[in-house]
Parts: C-alpha cells; sequence; structure tokens
C-alpha cells in the first residue's frame, strides 16, 4: 500500500502526524518533490484561475504523485482550534481537486478537527483500516502520531540587531519556492527573523481581545495577535508581510495590521505565479535600508507617507 | 438614533416599511450606484470583495444624510462576510465618520441572550406598545416575501408573456410605488394588489423560452448594480431566470439552521458534489446547479465578487456538474473593474449556445 502525501499546505505543520501514522502501520509513503517550477506549472494548468498561489500549487504537488499512490492524502482540515476556522478553501479542499484533476486515486475526504482528539481519531480509524484490520495497531499508531506531532515545533526566531517579523501563513513562509527564499535573502543581508510561533501567548491573546469581533479564523488570531504583541514590546523593527494574491483572509488581516500599528514599518510582499524576484528582491533592499537608518542615523525616521500627508492618510 | 444600513437587492423596501411600523428614525442610502462604488473602492483594501466595498459607499452616504447608527446582519461563519464589521468600523473612524454598529449575528456564536440585547438597542428607540412591535416585524417579513414573490415571478414570466416587456415595466413601477408610499400598511396592500397584477400578466405558455438558473454568491446574485443587472437584460431578451437566493429565503434559512432543517432541497442535490458546508453559499451554489439540471433548464450562470473564496470551491466543482449532468454553466465574476461590453458579449454568447444547443438536440444533430 502506497499512502501519497502532498508537501503543499498546512503539510509543513502537520506532517509528522500524517507520516507517523502511515509509516507505523507499515505503509509505504510517497511524497512529492519540494516545490519547484514543475510543480508550480502542473497546478496552475489544473486549478481554477481564481485560486491562491498555495493552492494552486498543492494542485500541483497532488497532479506530480497521483499516480504513484493508492490512497492520496488529501486532508481536509476544518478546524485546528475550537470555532475557528481556516479558510473555505481547506474545507471543500478534496471536491476541489477531485473535479479539477482527471485520474485521481482513492483521497481521504473525511473532515479533520485537528484540536479534537475523538474526530481525528475517526479519521485514523477510518484510513487505517484500509491498511490494517488490527484496532489495536491503529491505536498505537495513532497514539504514536499525536506524539510525534506535540514534539514538533515550527517558526524561526534568530534575533540580531535589526529584526523584522515574517508574518504570513505557515505554508507561505514554510514554502521557499513559493516565496522566492525570502528567509535566506533577509539572513543573508543580516537581518533577524522571529514568525508568529514565537509571540508571548498572553500578550498576543490580549491584543487579540481588543476586536470587538472574536475572530474566527485561526491564522488571523495568531498573525494579528503577533504583530500587535510584537510591536507593543518593541521586540522588532519592522514587519514584513508574505501574502499571495488573492487571499481572502490576509485581505483583511493585513489591513487590521496596519491600523493598529499605524506608523510602524510595514511591507506587504503579495506573491502569485507572476511575481518577478528581481521586483521582490529590490523592495527588500528598500525596506531593510529604510529599516537601518531609522535605527543607524534619523532614529525616528517615519515611515512611508506618514509626514507628507499627515491629517488625510490614505487608508 | 439614526440607523442606515446596506443595500441588497429589493431589502430596503421591506425595511423601510418595518421601521415606519415602528416609529424608528432612518436613512436609505441612494440606490448602489457609481459613485458608492468609487467611494468604496476608494476607501477599502484592495483584494477585499465587492459587496465590502459597496458597503462602505452606502455608509458613507448614509452618514451624509444624517446617520449615526448601522444596522448589519452578520455571520460567523469561514466566509470573509463575518469580519467586515470590525474592519468597516475601523474605517469609518479613520475616516473621522463615527458611527455605532450594530451586528445581528448568528445565535451560535454570541449566544441568544448577546442577540436580544443587541435587538434590543433598536427596540428602545421605538415607542410603540410590544404588540404593535410584533406585527410590524411581521408585517416587514411578509412584505419582503411579497416583492421576492413578485420578483421572481416576472423573471419567470418575461419569457412566457404576450407583450413584451410587461413583466419588467410593472416590475419597476411596483418598486417606485411602494416605495414612494410612507404608510406601512398602505405599502403592505399595495405589494399584494401588485402580487395579482403580475399573476395577472397574459402569458403563452406553448412558447418554450430558454430557461437559465442564476446561481451563486448571495450578495452578487441578489443585487441588481453588482452584476451590471443581468436579470433585467435577460427580460429583455425574452429569456425565463430563476434564482432561488432572495433576502426571505435567507431569513428562512438562518431561522430554519438552528433546528438544521434548512433548504434540504438542495443539500440532498449538492450532497453528491460537496457535502459538507464550507461557509458563504457555495453549497447552495453546487446543489442549485444540479436542481437546474433536474427541472430541465438550459443552463446557469454562476456570478461571484472577485476572490470569494467558497465560490472558487464551487467553480472548481461546476464544470464536473456540467459535464455529468449535461447542463452549461457560465461563470461570471464581478468587481469594480468589470468592463460593461466584455461582460454583456459573454452573456449573449451564452445564451446564443443555450439557443443552438437546442436546436441541435431537436433535430437530433
Amino acid at each position: 500500500m502506497r499512502i501519497g502525501i502532498p508537501k503543499g499546505l498546512l503539510y509543513c505543520k502537520y506532517h509528522p502526524f500524517f507520516e507517523t501514522f502511515f509509516h507505523c502501520l507499515g505503509a509505504e509513503i510517497v511524497t512529492s518533490e519540494n516545490t519547484n517550477k514543475k510543480i508550480l506549472d502542473l497546478g496552475v494548468g489544473t486549478c481554477v484561475d481564481e485560486a491562491c498561489l498555495p493552492v494552486k500549487i498543492y494542485h500541483g504537488h497532488v497532479a506530480s504523485i497521483k499516480d504513484m499512490c493508492d490512497l492520496l492524502v488529501i486532508p481536509r482540515i476544518m478546524q485546528v482550534c475550537k470555532n475557528e476556522y481556516i479558510c473555505p478553501k481547506f474545507c471543500g479542499l478534496p471536491e476541489m481537486i477531485f473535479h479539477s484533476i482527471s485520474g485521481m486515486p482513492e483521497v481521504t475526504y473525511l473532515p479533520l478537527y485537528m484540536h479534537d482528539r475523538k474526530s481525528l481519531y475517526k479519521w485514523c480509524a477510518a484510513y487505517g483500516s484500509i491498511i490494517t484490520r488490527n484496532r489495536s495497531k491503529i491505536r498505537h499508531a495513532f497514539e504514536h502520531a499525536v506524539n510525534a506531532q506535540r514534539n514538533f515545533k515550527t517558526g524561526i526566531s534568530e534575533l540580531k540587531k535589526i529584526n523584522v517579523m515574517l508574518a504570513g501563513h505557515p505554508y507561505v513562509i514554510n514554502d521557499a519556492f513559493l516565496n522566492m527564499d525570502i528567509v535566506n535573502k533577509l539572513k543573508a543581508k543580516g537581518i533577524g527573523i522571529i514568525t508568529e510561533e514565537f509571540a508571548p501567548a498572553s500578550v498576543s491573546e490580549a491584543q487579540v481581545m481588543k476586536l470587538i469581533k472574536k475572530p474566527f479564523w485561526t491564522f488571523q488570531r495568531s498573525l494579528f495577535g503577533a504583530s500587535a504583541a510584537f510591536h507593543h514590546q518593541r521586540t522588532i523593527h519592522g514587519i514584513i508581510y508574505l501574502s499571495s494574491f488573492g487571499c481572502g483572509i490576509d485581505s483583511i488581516v493585513i489591513d487590521l495590521i496596519r491600523f493598529h500599528i499605524g506608523e510602524f514599518p510595514m511591507l506587504v510582499i503579495k506573491l502569485d505565479e507572476h511575481t518577478g524576484e528581481a521586483g521582490v528582491e529590490t523592495r527588500l533592499e528598500a525596506f531593510i535600508d529604510m529599516l537601518e537608518r531609522r535605527v543607524d542615523n534619523e532614529n525616528n525616521l517615519p515611515a512611508y507617507g506618514q509626514c507628507l500627508y499627515s491629517g488625510e492618510n490614505s487608508v | 438614533m439614526k440607523i442606515t444600513f446596506p443595500h441588497m437587492g429589493n431589502v430596503y423596501i421591506a425595511v423601510k416599511i418595518l421601521f415606519e411600523g415602528l416609529g424608528i428614525d432612518y436613512v436609505i442610502p441612494p440606490l448602489n450606484n457609481k459613485e458608492a462604488l468609487s467611494i468604496g473602492s476608494k476607501y477599502s483594501p484592495d483584494e477585499i470583495c465587492l459587496p465590502f466595498k459597496l458597503m462602505i459607499g452606502n455608509y458613507m452616504a448614509g452618514i451624509k444624510k444624517g446617520a449615526d447608527t448601522i444596522l448589519l446582519v452578520g455571520s460567523c461563519g469561514p466566509c470573509r462576510f463575518g469580519e467586515y464589521p470590525e474592519l468597516q468600523l475601523k474605517i469609518l473612524e479613520h475616516l473621522k465618520h463615527n458611527a455605532d454598529f450594530i451586528v445581528l449575528d448568528a445565535v451560535k456564536s454570541i449566544g441568544l441572550a448577546e442577540l436580544f440585547s443587541r435587538i434590543k438597542t433598536i427596540g428602545r428607540e421605538s415607542d410603540k406598545r410590544l404588540s404593535e412591535k410584533i406585527s410590524a416585524v411581521i408585517r416587514a417579513y411578509n412584505a419582503m416575501c411579497i416583492i421576492d414573490d413578485i420578483e421572481s415571478q416576472a423573471h419567470f414570466k418575461a419569457g412566457y408573456e404576450k407583450n413584451r416587456g410587461e413583466c419588467k415595466r410593472l416590475l419597476n413601477s411596483c418598486k417606485e410605488e411602494v416605495f414612494s408610499c410612507n404608510d406601512p400598511d398602505k405599502a403592505l396592500s399595495l405589494l399584494k394588489s401588485y402580487q395579482k397584477k403580475m399573476s395577472n400578466i397574459p402569458a403563452d405558455y406553448s412558447k418554450n423560452p430558454i430557461k437559465v438558473a442564476i446561481i451563486g454568491e448571495i450578495y452578487t446574485v441578489i443585487e441588481p448594480f453588482t452584476n451590471l443587472f443581468i436579470e433585467d437584460l435577460l427580460m429583455d431578451m425574452g429569456v425565463s431566470t430563476k434564482r432561488n437566493l432572495t433576502p426571505s429565503w435567507w431569513v428562512k434559512d438562518m431561522l430554519l439552521k438552528i433546528i438544521k432543517l434548512n433548504s434540504r432541497e438542495i443539500i440532498k442535490a449538492s450532497n453528491e458534489y460537496l457535502p459538507l458546508y464550507i461557509g458563504g453559499h457555495a453549497r447552495e451554489c453546487v446543489g442549485e446547479a444540479v436542481l437546474a439540471s433536474k427541472e430541465r433548464f438550459d443552463g446557469a450562470i454562476q456570478i461571484f465578487p472577485m476572490g470569494c473564496m467558497p465560490e472558487i470551491v464551487s467553480k472548481a466543482i461546476l464544470p464536473a456538474i456540467s459535464r455529468d449532468k449535461g447542463i452549461p454553466v457560465l461563470s461570471l465574476i464581478v468587481d469594480e473593474m468589470t468592463g460593461e461590453a466584455g461582460y454583456m458579449t459573454r452573456i449573449e454568447a451564452f445564451i446564443d449556445l443555450l439557443e443552438r444547443r437546442r436546436e441541435h438536440v431537436l433535430t437530433g444533430n
């Protein structure tokens, strides 16, 4: 039995769980390659045009391994925290893929609620039983998988003289091809990086509570909370927000953060299949130059536009 | 307190009847137009969906006319609509247009007590007795159902009418006359008389017009300005259209959702293609496409705003339904940059295709 696991979307966060589970059951695991040009092209060719880049790339990952496996794991992650969601596209992912790519093998379509042990086990029992009839073996593999997931931590925290928060959905930050290797570009320039995972939970929660409406997106909560917390505690000198074009959640979160931090430096980089690397490089350099000057020389150089148009700053 | 609210199709007529019955001060912003859109797009985030932008335009117009409170229904699903109020409030604050928001959210996430207290803040403004308040609400709901009925009759009958354009004329004069009437009881009886008139329009049922189902995201299918008046256009072309999503359907759906008995037929039809709720009205869109093929419609037109997350999923599924069930589907994506000429051309070409398709089927080619 060969189990295919595409390396897209929340694979970066939950791969220990799925891989350990199927590995313990003795299945052979086929993962796709790291994202590359070929996978991107495959994805763009099969996915609906309006979807965001990570979803397109996910289609590419699926298309690249669909013929090499008997069961393809397409996690329909409905929620990762209670009463919170990720994005409607995650909830309809199996259908989206099944009807866009032809010649699909069997896929996992049961919903996953990552915060709920019971529902997780239900999922595992359903797909584990395809491989083995042995219930205790499935139970054992499940426990292992949960432990592996628990011990798995993501995120970057390397603070230096000048630090930025790298904000964005985990599948954008962790995919070096998708984000044009921004992490290493920043490191090469000697910039410290911190991601939302390292925000102190209590401060971040306190900032989220300031919102009048309780956010129902997990990533909105964590990204808004973390940027507000870092800003509040002065851990960082600026925010670099990696967003994919057409991301519904980012279209709200980015502006919420902007309203909250006011004149604090923030660079938003929108990524999609048409983004040119040179343009990204130039903007990064300009942003870092600005941060350096703020820190080294002029101490309080305003962020873009603020002094020139004080009073009627455009939204 | 002077209340204003965003537009969505004919809701303004029902809300007018409601507020007049309650004796609450209100402002109705001008119907959605280019100005609302340009103001909205100027102050909203670029990538936000079209309804958000238009709503900002509506609020600004309402505030200009003296409104200080904005009434909005909410949602707490995974679709962006639920996050509107937070950002809209911040944008208005930033522009120094302070207004209070009253958001009628889903009971599931704010609790019944909170919802009631929010409704009470509106109710306190009215000096009517409780029984009068209740009858005002019921009257407004009835009015909404009747308008929706008149409209859907007109849209469907347009293909069968004997005198070209009669349905459309009657629909337009109905809206105008009811809106200019300031007595809620009179408005309701006017509506009822129009309902009768509409069903009495002479029709020739031996005709076999092209029948199209309008499906997609609820705001853009209901609000004619956003879809460039597609239903009027199709009426002019003598095409019968049907659309399930109406404001009164929405109210019924919200109420029945609590006991999980909402739109059972649509859910049953969508089970094969999308068995779970994914937010917005994606599931309804998929189910309606299936139903349209069952009801022998010639085609379906899906309309949604650029970047609408749930509808992108249904757009990915629709080609499969089209293939399996043999029903052509056209997806139209609208935003503030939609060019009218290109849009019209696509609709005309689609109707042409449906006509030719039918000829071929009949002649057996």
